[in-house]
């Protein structure tokens, strides 16, 4: 298992540098010079002084030095792995530098430890939701297939996979912040308040109430379907009839036997859900008032702060790798028939 | 079995590693004490700005607040809650200085917190004297072309923690800003520029070299509460010269690091050695620099406001009276003891007032918008004021190439569109029609507004195909005579180039084509018998989303009076920064090399009268080129051009000596660098706007109105277009307090 799983992170690597490469690279072609933005308030400054424009030259191919933003694409691409000197000097992210955001004028890290903190939190809370709904949801729909039961949540999961979530979420803010005065319409906590302990978390769960039943409601649909699905074919499995035969009761062989195998499917989607823990919704996030990922992520897009988004991606990249080697992992361990070994 | 605990393990593990994560990662509350300063001399130009209306739900007007405000006796909080839809960032020390963008919430924050600078921005948009803080000031012209400003502040102002303001904390920014150590830290190094002995200054690296020194000539502390600033030759006279002098105070630390002083031996200003202070290559100042621009806890405020607290993680700011402020340039002092500031959702921000979540509501505007928010104004609950924008929509034309160089082009296309409908439409009645680069507030508008001449550009067809007839727009694709009604290439007017025009940009205007021909026709200048003919087909770039270029669509480049007129506006649309790549020519923002586009629609504003120094000049001259995005180059200025080391004429005298010709470029400079009154001023304003009438580098649109929604437990709220409703909570009390 050890040996498999170095030659895994091995493949990964290689893979991440790939990918690595081909995300520059593309960034890279986007007509953008950050040296001229930068170069900007020194253009405004410098007013009526006489040679202006040289000047002001001058300064934009000293920031495109100070940059690296007048050397080729590898030149630039080995300095921000660290691999190569940009101006004079080794800053990449082997040096521990994850890039800068020249929007917010910080370190990348800087600018995404709170949005990813804001995004986890909530995740977290929709994720354990999502699931402990779904999946006895789903069992439950395969067990009573065709009964009135199934119709109606079959009904009404395949509305909510079909209503996009920023309808939703207005439906929902309309219905609980506005009439009913349930939650409020937006934000992450009491304006003013400076609670500690537990009654910040209260105020802060308060406050995530509604967004965090938008996304459970918004991943419903799927989820039942899939499970309903998977323990509908475990259901009809010649073992399932067998232990039937046997006598065993229901609930045995509901759980025990047809859920194990209905699980491998079930396996990938739900370490998908954990790994996307760390993936920000930019529609919730953005009609909530949230502070999280997504909405980093598409205000980065949008002012072209791409060391941010490279950051973000190379983030997403490593989960998703990760991600397979676990859920490969996971079916050894959840399915005997299964080795991972090789 | 193990392997199940195994599995249990796993997502145990995933899920504990994600609650690690998200710990509270607050910042602690400050303790309401701290300080700051932003050179306001450093006004940026005017913005300039997509117009893409927000977009609200329709509210309930019967909808009552709700939130913690009000307490069980009926009585208020003294507490206001502000949002913006703009994130706050924590740069509030010094929002956006040095950066390309500066965050509207972050300059509210400072607006609050920033006070006791020797000028601040006055109701109508002038940067007047702050009596609070200045005792007296001079200006002095010195024999060698500058000018000393002499200002002596008063004593017994102090930071919000008690420490005395002196003249050192006055000068500490500008001598920080303009250092190599703070260039280090991320700062320009532009700041002190217009003074004399600036780039010695800002050369000198701690040690004597050629050329440099630490000593700031044109800088001089003469007392502890007096100093002085010599503006060089290059920088005066200038009509807003005395902005120079405006600074601001700001703790020695936050801007120079611990343990600096400002001194004077007789020959300007100068800073302790350790702030040049080396480790390797590095400054040891400029890191402790860079910490400080976040810092809102170790330094004390000189606003009307402290920030006692900042959620990075929530986007909310709280900040409290600071009780040691003496008041503004009026003497006005807050009434209202806590402010909030929270982050808005463009979705939902309506809904966010109606339901408590904010209090006030700044800055609505648009038809659709505006409607939204004045159904849930009663009187009772939610009140509004609302103001005419400092600034302007507007179609803007690039003058240099194409169709749009010439002058009866840019009139025939004022005169197409029916610019009465079309502010009506997009503002919904909220807004009014201007007819030159102003809006109906600005004061030099309001001086000349009676006496000024302007062509009307009424909508009319008929003056717009007379107009482009006398321009020379009269033949077809084949150098014969235009046919109304004629297909294909032949549906537009041409117009026989001469040598000249052919050849502007390197003959450009030779190879001229229309783009994004949905209909499959191309229009291109076609060469006949050796002569050049243009097609009278303009391409047309507007942002989008954007209810302004969707509607410029349907009331101008579909319109049948536009074909009628033998012309065609082809719309190309794409994202902002394109729009400007394609205006400023930067090809780091898409422009490819060859100008393509000849019209645009964007919004201009101004946040001080100062901005219309830099937004109204014209010119060729590089050094003023990126001001001048129209590309206009006034025949007039080829005749009469200005020379800024020439005797300063009088208007009547330039006007006389021009023969009545005063080009654009002439009059935008002397506006500024020849006026020395505010008569003077807006003579030359009144003949500027006049010129631009004439020749229309821009189709002025609509000046529209914005509505500030508010709680009414909020009174003496009353914002302006050059004071914001941040500005205006100085202004304003909750009721009972």
């Amino acid at each position: 298992m050890g040996k498999y799983i170095l030659k895994r992170l091995g493949y990964m690597a290689i893979v991440l540098l790939i990918l690595s490469f081909l995300m520059f690279f593309v960034y890279s072609l986007i007509p953008y010079d950050r040296a001229v933005a930068e170069a900007e308030p020194y253009r405004k400054g410098l007013k009526t002084t006489e040679n202006a424009a040289e000047l002001y030259q001058a300064k934009v191919e000293e920031l495109r030095r100070e940059l690296g933003t007048d050397q080729n694409v590898v030149v630039r691409y080995l300095g921000w792995i660290g691999l190569a000197p940009i101006n004079g000097k080794y800053n990449g992210i082997l040096q521990g530098n994850l890039g800068y955001s020249y929007s917010f004028d910080r370190s990348a890290r800087e600018v995404l430890a709170d949005p990813l903190k804001n995004t986890v939190f909530i995740n977290i809370f929709a994720t354990f939701l999502g699931l402990g709904i779904t999946i006895p949801l789903g069992i439950f729909c395969a067990v009573h297939r065709g009964s009135k039961r199934d119709t109606a949540v079959q009904i009404g999961t395949i509305i909510g996979y079909s209503i996009p979530g920023f309808i939703i979420s207005i439906v929902f803010i309309w219905i609980f912040a506005i009439l009913l005065k349930w939650f409020p319409v937006s934000g992450m906590k009491t304006p003013g308040s400076s609670y500690t302990g537990l009654a910040e978390l209260k105020d802060r769960l308060y406050y995530m109430a509604l967004p965090l039943i938008v996304m459970t409601f918004s991943s419903l649909g799927g989820m039942t379907r899939y499970v309903r699905a998977s323990m509908s074919e475990a259901l009809s499995l010649d073992c399932i009839r067998t232990a039937r035969a046997k006598g065993l009761v229901e609930k045995t062989v509901i759980y025990s036997h047809a859920f194990r195998n209905a699980l491998i499917p079930i396996i990938t989607l739900v370490i998908g859900w954990f790994i996307g823990i760390f993936s920000g919704s930019i529609v919730i996030e953005n009609i909530f008032g949230l502070n999280g990922v997504g909405r980093i992520y598409i205000l980065s897009l949008n002012s072209k702060d791409f060391e941010v988004v490279l950051l973000l991606q190379m983030f997403y990249v490593i989960l998703g790798l990760l991600g397979n080697l676990i859920v490969d992992i996971a079916y050894g361990l959840a399915d005997p028939r299964v080795r991972v070994n090789k | 079995m193990k392997r199940k605990k195994l599995l249990a393990l796993l997502l145990a593990s995933a899920m504990a590693f994600g609650l690690a994560a998200c710990g509270n990662g607050d910042t602690p509350p400050a303790d309401g004490s701290g300080a700051s300063s932003q050179p306001t001399s450093e006004e940026g130009t005017p913005e300039e700005s997509s117009e893409e209306p927000s977009e609200s739900s329709e509210a309930d007007a019967e909808e009552s607040t709700e939130g913690g405000s009000v307490a069980a006796d009926g009585t208020f909080e003294n507490k206001v809650i502000m949002g913006n839809t703009t994130d706050l960032t924590g740069d509030f020390r010094f929002p956006g200085w040095g950066t390309s963008s500066v965050g509207a919430s972050d300059q509210d924050i400072g607006r609050l917190t920033i006070g006791y600078g020797t000028q601040e921005v006055a109701e109508d948009g002038n940067l007047v004297w702050n009596d609070t803080a200045v005792k007296s000031h001079t200006e002095t012209e010195n024999e060698d072309g500058t000018a000393t400003y002499t200002v002596e502040i008063n004593e017994g102002l102090t930071f919000s923690d008690g420490t005395p303001i002196t003249a050192k904390n006055y000068l500490a920014t500008t001598l920080s800003f303009a250092s190599p150590v703070s260039m280090e830290a991320g700062r320009p190094g532009t700041s002190g520029m217009a003074f004399v002995g600036y780039q010695e200054f800002h050369d000198y690296t701690g040690e004597e070299a050629e050329g440099t020194s630490k000593e700031f000539t044109g800088i001089r502390l003469l007392g502890d509460y007096s100093f002085s600033f010599t503006v060089s030759s290059d920088y005066y006279p200038y009509y807003f010269a005395y902005t120079y002098a405006a600074v601001d105070p700001a703790p020695l630390g936050l801007v120079l690091g611990e343990g600096v002083d400002i001194l004077d031996d007789g020959n300007g200003v100068y800073l302790s050695e350790s702030f040049y202070e080396k480790n390797g290559d590095s400054y040891v100042k400029a890191a402790e620099i860079e910490a400080n621009r976040y810092d809102l806890t170790k330094y004390p405020f000189s606003g009307a406001y402290v920030v006692s607290d900042w959620d990075a993680s929530t986007k909310q700011a709280t900040m409290t009276i600071n009780p040691a402020f003496k008041g503004n340039y009026e003497g006005q002092v807050p009434s209202i003891e806590t402010i909030v500031y929270v982050k808005l959702t463009q979705e939902t921000q309506l809904e966010m007032l109606t339901t408590g979540g904010t209090d006030i509501l700044g800055g609505v505007t648009g038809g659709k918008d505006t409607t939204a928010a004045l159904a849930v104004v009663d009187g009772e609950n939610f009140t509004e004021v609302h103001y005419q924008r400092a600034g302007y929509g507007k179609i803007q034309f690039d003058c240099d190439f194409g169709p749009t160089m010439f002058q009866e082009v840019r009139q025939a296309v004022t005169y197409l569109l029916n610019r009465t409908e079309f502010c009506q439409t997009f503002t919904g009645g909220y807004g009014v029609v201007v007819d030159g680069p102003y809006s109906p507030d600005l004061a030099p508008w309001r001086a000349v507004q009676d006496e000024i001449e302007l062509i009307d550009y009424s909508f009319s067809p008929e003056t717009a195909k007379k107009v482009l007839e006398d321009g020379g727009w009269i033949y077809n694709s084949k150098g014969e005579a235009y046919e109304e009604g004629a297909e294909g290439v032949d549906a537009v007017r041409y117009k026989k180039l001469t040598a000249d025009e052919a050849n502007v940009l390197d003959g450009i205007n030779k190879t001229y084509a229309s783009v994004s021909n949905t209909d499959g026709v191309t229009y291109q200048t076609v060469e006949v018998n050796g002569e050049y003919y243009m097609p009278l087909a303009i391409n047309w770039f507007g942002s989008s989303p954007n209810e302004v270029t969707d509607l410029i669509s349907t009331t101008l480049a579909n319109s049948s009076d536009l074909a009628a007129a033998g012309m065609v506006v082809r719309a190309t649309t794409g994202d902002f920064d394109k729009l400007l790549g394609e205006i400023y020519r930067e090809p780091t923002y898409g422009y490819n090399g060859t100008p393509t586009y000849g019209m645009y629609n964007l919004a201009t504003g101004f946040s001080a009268l100062t901005n219309l120094d830099t937004s109204y000049q014209w010119s060729h001259d590089p050094a003023w080129f990126t001001n001048s995005s129209n590309k206009l180059y006034d025949p007039y200025d080829i005749d009469f051009p200005y020379d800024l080391k020439a005797d300063k004429l009088s208007y009547e005298e330039a006007v006389a000596a021009s023969g009545d010709k005063l080009g654009m470029d002439y009059l935008s400079m002397a506006m500024v660098y020849n006026a020395a009154t505010e008569d003077e001023f807006n003579q030359w304003y009144m003949g500027y706007v006049e010129r631009w009438n004439e020749l229309m580098p821009d189709i002025p649109l609509y000046s529209n109105f914005y509505y500030d929604v508010y709680n009414a437990k909020i009174e003496n709220f009353q914002t302006s277009p050059f004071r914001g409703p941040a500005a205006a909570l100085l202004y304003a009390n909750v009721k009972g307090f």
